[in-house]
Order: structure tokens, then sequence, then C-alpha cells
């Protein structure tokens, strides 16, 4: 089926068990363009199960809690596209405390 | 297992419009709140994508001085086809105005003529035009209700806190049980009275418009504990939700947008015909129109119809900033997630489960038929009835989750706490220790949760029959089965989400047994319930609820009176 394949360096921590956060490699198989979201949610699924990242959301570009950093960059999980064939990195986003993975505990909201 | 207590008067589960309403409310009656929310309160649940449209019979104040409480009152009962509790209904619409005045003394922006008269746009139900308009939409509405909470030194909000458990002692609920999800941590809050505001189930189906988070933990929560479950076949479809391309499924793009005072644009079929006529027809009427397109073969590639504002004769343009005004998250949202913009192409879209008319049984305080336990917003059911019409969920939201909170303020300033049972705290960690034991054979719950959602897409979309909802019930209780596998691992403390998956998921499948059971049970077409084995409204015997009854953990079916008070059916 999947022909396409992102390949995904994600910055993992969990504050019980690391001393550091260190990144992990993921190689996810895709047919065509998919959102941060549907991304994180098919490594889930599919390949690793305890990654975190946050769930109870919009997934409609408003709530702003998907931010993660992409890239380097800010953005919303769901309403950023990742194109076939493309190797990115994310890390959480600023604005909090990491509580593990992906998932921060915003001071803001 | 370790266990955190806390004690207050009154514990609010949710985050969305109505909990957060609902808590305001405790406070200010002067009583200590905890809010809890699985997500971010004002940023989870529906009322974030909720678009502007809060009705509110403003008559002179508003758009058409001919507008009153005592129409917006008749148009519900209507809508619903008469099967809405009316002594519910008359708190809607009479506290509608002075609900929303409050949400403009948070600081919700609202759209008002140079007049100082409220901006109201029409929608199909409505009389006369009675959509007050919200700019930024419900993401807007929720994030200022969330900081008027924050302003309350009495509300104790926790947040990331996945509630799964009504606690009962005897015959009454005093608090509830769940993990915070930040530290791992197991928390019971012990309370004198218990708001659930959990909002809708419509994320049991796949083809959702709502965040798949809303899963309806309510429900099965309350059915433990013997509270009353009303209505569950009465699932709303929303006709345009955008199905094709994956990143942006689930959309909605309002055909109310469609009439010549907006977009003047057309949902057609694949051969471009126009399908839904002007004026535009309530709800429950557009999505039979547009699945019977899409039956006959007349859909799109991918099983939609298209929603197309490119040929407006009022230029596209103007049509386009219609949706960019007055839509304009979600407008933009289009463009980010898949650079699709409704002006330069018509978008695919079909019906999507949109939102729960039925819910937890309440009177019109709120309150269940449970002692000590109280629902308000999408979780609640009986009044809605068989369609809602647009516009009043958020009124719902905010003039029930004020009236559940204050009388649940009220009632908790008149007892005394009653203490947590032992014995039934511990058949709530047991349902953490068997989800975590090694087991040999390990499910993961995400996949569970997608045999779910296909099966309640397959089996009990709008049209059902007896055939197919057995079928799809023999499924949901094969995967009843297949739950003691289910596994989390027990040495991941923060933000567990294989564990509240599981959780979650346990919780689906009772919510899609009791939702399966109502429709088999109502052998007539109704609303949004439309049996193809019984086509016809049957009023003689099914204007009627359908209620659940848990009998010694089994669910019951029977049907409950509706009530009247300002309007009785005339046949």
């Amino acid at each position: 089926m999947a022909k396409e394949k992102i390949k995904a360096k994600i910055l993992r921590f969990d504050p019980d068990k690391d001393k550091q956060p260190y990144f992990q490699d993921y190689d996810i198989d895709v047919n065509g363009p998919v959102s941060i979201s549907e991304l994180l949610a098919l490594i889930r699924r599919n390949i690793d199960s305890t990654l975190a990242f946050r769930t109870y959301k919009c997934y409609k570009g408003s709530c702003q809690t998907c931010v993660v950093r992409y890239n380097g960059k800010v953005v919303k999980a769901c309403a950023t596209q990742i194109m076939p064939n493309s190797e990115i990195t994310l890390e959480p986003a600023a604005g909090g405390k990491v509580v593990r993975d992906l998932v921060v505990d915003f001071a803001a909201m | 297992m370790e266990v955190q207590k806390l004690t207050t008067d009154v514990v609010v589960i949710g985050g969305g419009g109505a909990a957060c309403r609902a808590a305001i409310e405790v406070a200010e009656n002067g009583l200590d709140c905890i809010m809890v929310d699985k997500g971010r309160p004002g940023r989870s649940g529906a009322t974030p994508c909720a678009l502007w449209s809060i009705q509110a019979p403003f008559g002179p104040r508003g758009r058409d001085e001919r507008d009153t409480p005592e129409q917006f009152f008749a148009d519900m009962v209507n809508g619903g086809h008469f099967i809405g509790d009316q002594n519910i209904v008359e708190i809607v619409a009479f506290n509608a105005c002075d609900r929303i005045l409050d949400l403009e003394r948070y600081g919700v922006h609202f759209k008002k003529y140079d007049d100082g008269r409220f901006f109201q746009t029409p929608m199909p139900g409505q009389t006369y035009p009675r959509s007050c308009f919200m700019f930024e939409n419900g993401q807007h509405m929720s994030t200022v209700l969330a900081k008027e909470v924050s302003r309350h030194k009495n509300i104790k909000v926790m947040k990331d806190f996945f509630a799964y458990w009504l606690l009962k002692s005897k015959d009454a609920v005093v608090g509830i049980v769940g993990i915070d999800m930040i530290n791992g941590r197991i928390v019971v809050v012990n309370a004198k009275n218990t708001i659930l505001a959990t909002g809708g189930y419509t994320s049991l189906w796949g083809f959702s418009d709502n965040p798949p988070t809303l899963t309806g933990d309510g429900i099965p929560m309350a059915f433990r504990v013997g509270a009353d479950i009303v209505d569950l076949e009465f699932n709303q479809y929303y006709g345009t939700d955008v199905i094709w391309p994956p990143s942006v499924r689930g959309t909605v793009v309002l055909y109310e947008l469609m009439i010549d005072e907006f977009a003047d644009g057309e949902i057609r079929d694949k051969y471009g015909v126009p399908i839904i006529k002007k004026p535009l027809p309530i709800r429950d009427e557009a999505i039979k129109t547009i699945f019977n397109v899409i039956k006959e073969g007349r859909g799109t590639e991918h099983g939609g119809v298209l929603f197309d504002i490119t040929k407006s004769p009022k230029g596209v343009e103007v049509a386009r900033d219609v949706f960019k005004e007055m839509t304009p998250k979600h407008y933009q949202f289009l463009i980010d997630a898949a650079g699709l913009d409704l002006a330069k192409t018509p978008l695919e879209v079909a019906p999507a489960s949109h939102y729960q008319c039925g819910g937890i049984y309440i009177n019109e305080k709120g309150e269940s038929t449970v002692k000590g336990l109280y629902s308000c917003g999408e979780a609640a059911g009986n009044f809605q009835g068989a369609n809602r019409i647009a516009g009043t969920a958020l009124t719902d939201t905010q003039t029930m989750g004020a009236q559940a909170g204050g009388c649940a303020a009220k009632d908790a300033k008149k007892k005394d706490l009653i203490p947590v049972d032992q014995k039934d705290l511990d058949l709530a960690l047991d349902v953490i220790k068997e989800i975590v034991a090694n087991k040999t054979k390990k499910i993961n719950p995400a996949v569970v949760k997608q045999e779910i959602l296909e099966t309640m897409d397959k089996y009990i979309a709008p049209f059902r029959d007896e055939k197919g909802m057995n079928k799809g019930l023999s499924i949901i209780e094969d995967l009843k089965e297949e739950l003691p596998k289910i596994y989390a691992p027990a040495d991941i403390n923060k933000y567990n989400l294989d564990l509240t998956e599981a959780i979650e998921t346990k919780m689906m499948i009772e919510s899609a047994e009791l939702t399966f059971g109502s429709a088999l049970f109502r052998k007539e077409s109704r609303g949004h319930h439309n049996r193809t084995d019984y086509p016809e409204e049957d009023n003689k015997n099914w204007r009627c609820h359908t209620v659940v009854s848990n009998k010694n953990g089994k669910p019951e079916y029977s049907k409950r009176a509706v009530i009247y008070t300002r309007m009785k059916p005339e046949d």
C-alpha cells in the first residue's frame, strides 16, 4: 500500500527515567502528504505506542495545544503538512515544563 | 497504588463551554469547585471547534423585533420533532439572552449594528434570524470562558486530568476518580455534587467533525452508577464536512452560508447539478438529500458532493470573504493543512457525525436520576429531541451550564459530604490494575478504537436497519470480549496515553453498545434516526423518549413520556 516514507527524528524524554533528552528515529510509511498530527498518530498506532504527544485537542487549527518545534520552528501540528520522502525533526515547544516527549505543561494555557 | 484524595463542594468534569459555565456559577454561589479536563480548559472538547452561531431571541435588541423567547422555544420544539422535554427547553429559550450578556461581560466579542443591537444571522429552523455572531468563533468563546474560570479563586482547575469513574456511596454519587496525567497520580475528588459536562459521543464514529477525543465518557460513567440515559439513537449528522484529503477530513464548512445573503453558492453532485434547494432545509432533511445523491452514484471520487462557491453570482472574491470573515479559523486551516482554498476549487464534502442529541437524562435543574449527579451541555439529553437546530448547542452550554452549576451549588449548601465507599474505590483502581497487569497476549487500544469507529460508520449511519445494526452490535460485543487483552505499560507515569486510551476504549465500547441498543429499540424514523425497515414517523407509538436503565449491570430499554409545558402536539 504505502510506497512513500517520511523520516522523523523526535526528541524524547521521560523525566522519571532519562537523565537527558535523546533523539529517536522513526521511518513512517505514508500515502501522500500528512499533517504532523497524522504522522504522530501513525507512529503511535503502527510503530511505537509509548511516544507521548497531545491528543486531547481540537485538530482544526484553533486550540494551539498541539504546537511543536518542527525543524526548529514552532508550528501547529494539525495544520502543518509534511511531504513524503522528507526528513524532519520534531521537538517540544517552549512555554512550560516538558511532561514527557512532545507534551508540554504550558504555563499560558 | 498511591491515591491522592481531595475534597470540594462541587466537582465538574469537562473543560468546554458547559463545564466552564457550570464551574463559574458554582463559584459565584460562594462554594468551592474543582474542574477537571482531559485536555486544557477552553482548548479541548467541542466548543473550540464551534463556529460563530449562538442563538438568543434578542428581538428589539437584535435583528428582528418580532422575535421572542416563546418563538425560540417553539422553533426548538418543532425542530426536535416534539420529543424535547419542554421544562428544559424553557430554561434554554428564556435564559439565552441573559447568558449571552454574561458572555459579553466575560469578554466575548459579538458583532453589533451601529446602534448597539446584536447582529444576527438567519439559520434554517429559526423563524427570525437569531444566531448572534461571535468573532473568532467557538475558540474565542471557550478561551474567554476558561479565563473567567481562572479569575475565581474558589475554582481549582486540574488540567490533563483523565476522569473515568463516578464514585458511589449507597444511593448517591460522591465524586470522581481520575488520572492526573502530568504526574501519573490517581486522584479521588470527594464532592457533595458532581457535574458531568463531558461532551458528546460523536467521535464514536470515524467520520466526525468533532475532535476524536469526544468519546462520550460521561455516558458509561453515569450508566454504571444507575443514571438513566436517553435518546442515544439521535446522533446528529452535519451535511457538509470535508471528506478529502485526510489531513482536513471532518472540517465543517457551513451549508447555511450558501444562501444569497452570504456566499450564494451551491451544493452540487459530481455533474455540477445543484442538489439543495433554497430556502435551505433544516439539518436532518439536508443530510437525507446528500446521502441519497451519494447513494444514487452521483457522488464524487471520495464519496462526497461538491461544496462550491466558485460560480457564485456575487463573484468568488465576495463569496470567499464571507468564509474568511465568518469562519476565519476553519478557512485558514484548510489552506494550511491541505492547501485547499475554497475560492479556487469546490470542496468534497459529505455528512459526518456532529452532535449528540441524547445523553444523560436530566430535569430542568440539570439533575440526573441519581442523587448527587448533574449533567449539562452535550453530555445531557432529552431536550434537543430528534434533531438540533443550528446555533442551539452553544446556547445550551451557557443556559444549562449555569442552571446545573447553580442548582448543584444550592443543593450542596444544604448537605454534608458523604465519604467515599472504599469498596467502590477499589473497583475503580482494579480497572487500572487489570490494564497494566502483565499478560501473554497484548492488544494496542488504538487498534480496537479504529475497529469501533469503522463499525459505527458502517452499521449505524443515519440510515440503518435491524439486520445491519445486529451485525454491528455483534462486532462490538466481540470487541468487548477482547478488552481484557488491552494493555498499557505500568512503568510510564507521565502522560501515559496507552493507559488513558485503554480506559477510553472500554468506555467507547459501552457507549456503542447502548447506542445500538437504543436505535434497535426505536421502531420508527424521526429526525436523525432513519430506520429503512420502519421509514415512517409514528407519532402514535413513538412520540416519546427511549430510556436505557441499568438493571443489575445490563441495559434495559423502555419508553418514557415527553414533558410538555407550553406546546402540545396538535394531532
